[in-house]
């Protein structure tokens, strides 16, 4: 899901900044003016960022390729409006210790995986519909949440790479290759779908305030 | 007198023998050179000349070959163009013979289903550079890894602690 340096024509670079530039600006004014203290969820974020951060590190094999974690659902479900600017840094610490993802394309990454963040911030709430921070519904919202968030990355990265397949490679063998790919991803997204449900059980367990945090 | 004729005359003696002798190794290094090994199958000729070239090695970060990745190949004087291409083999790996008529900074770029890199090939004059890679080693990650994870959590317990002074 990590879109390297060199992949993408530099419009699609440039764009990609642009956009995750305006997010990272409406993120940071969400918290401003809904967070009587800004910083107190500094802590939670720069934890959930470290676990961002190695989660990509973590293969998992799905013949005939294999697909690694993103927990861009589990970053918007807990961190809510910090979801965005956690995601961007451990996007740029990634880009440049490991080159997984680019610094040229970490704009565009930052999209791909902080705006369905976003959305399964925003699937997430949808549980106060239907019955608030009670287990069951919080689990089915928190597995709907890490699960489209996590499918919705997916598309918008197999999306924006076979618009952008340069005409000097074999296009239908590369189209081909990303929607294997794309298909990989859906056991992925189940599991990330389920790990959210267990993280929003386990938090309303422990620290169910953690959760209110993001109602804001 | 008779010395002395002799000693030229076992000189020239010498002389010649070593010509023809160096004759002969000239000979027979220009023979060998221009005998390029051959195998001949039902008519079908078939030579080889070895090369300097360069393999590339493409793969995923967990060691999984980019098994049928794309290559691209760009001369330095022609970087928007790519001036070989080719498919990586079941290894994930790709040879090709640079021109060594074109030196400076060769780029080899391989993709797979929007994966994969750039690596640049230095080529001089006749040689190219030695290997290179952009991958790290797995202690070099898991160190990595230990020092930018340790840096979040400080930063979290950095502000914990001050959320904490500020409400006592």
């Amino acid at each position: 899901m990590h879109v390297p340096d060199g992949i993408v024509p530099a419009w699609v670079a440039i764009t990609g900044y642009a956009a995750a530039g305006g997010t990272t600006w409406f993120s940071l004014d969400r918290i401003k003016r809904k967070y009587e203290n800004p910083r107190e969820m500094i802590p939670t974020a720069s934890l959930l960022t470290a676990v961002f951060f190695v989660a990509s590190l973590i293969h998992i094999p799905m013949p005939p390729t294999s697909v690694h974690l993103v927990l861009s659902g589990l970053m918007g479900v807990v961190l809510g409006w910090y979801a965005f600017p956690a995601i961007l840094i451990g996007l740029f610490f990634q880009a440049v210790m490991f080159q997984h993802g680019g610094l040229t394309t970490l704009g565009l990454n930052a999209c791909i995986m902080g705006l369905p963040a976003l959305l399964a911030f925003g699937i997430f709430r949808l549980r106060y519909l239907r019955g608030g921070d009670k287990p069951g519904p919080s689990m089915i919202f928190g597995f709907l949440a890490g699960f489209s968030g996590l499918v919705l990355g997916a598309l918008m990265s197999s999306l924006i790479l076979i618009l952008t397949i340069p005409a000097n490679l074999d296009v239908s063998v590369e189209r081909a290759a990303i929607l294997s790919l794309l298909v990989a991803h859906i056991p992925l997204a189940l599991l990330e779908g389920v790990f959210t449900a267990l993280v929003v059980l386990f938090m309303l367990r422990v620290k169910p305030g953690l959760l209110e945090a993001e109602l804001k | 007198m008779n010395d002395i004729k002799s000693g030229i005359c076992s000189g020239e003696r010498r002389w010649k023998a070593c010509a023809s002798a160096a004759a002969l190794i000239v000979i027979t290094v220009l023979l060998a050179g221009s005998m390029a090994p051959i195998a001949y199958a039902h008519g079908a000729k078939l030579s080889y000349e070895p090369s300097e070239g360069v393999e590339v090695t493409a793969q995923f970060d967990d060691g999984e070959p980019l098994s049928g990745g794309q290559v691209s190949v760009y001369a330095p004087d022609e970087p928007s163009d790519p001036w070989l291409t080719g498919t990586c083999d079941g290894r994930g790996k790709f040879f090709f013979v640079p021109d060594d008529k074109i030196p400076g900074t060769w780029q080899v770029k391989v993709r797979k289903a929007g994966h994969g890199g750039i690596i640049n090939i230095d080529v001089k004059e006749g040689t190219v550079e030695s290997g290179g890679s952009t991958g790290f080693s797995t202690l070099q990650i898991v160190v990595m890894s230990l020092a930018v994870i340790w840096g979040f959590v400080g930063t979290g317990l950095y502000f914990a602690r001050r959320r904490d002074n500020a409400r006592s």
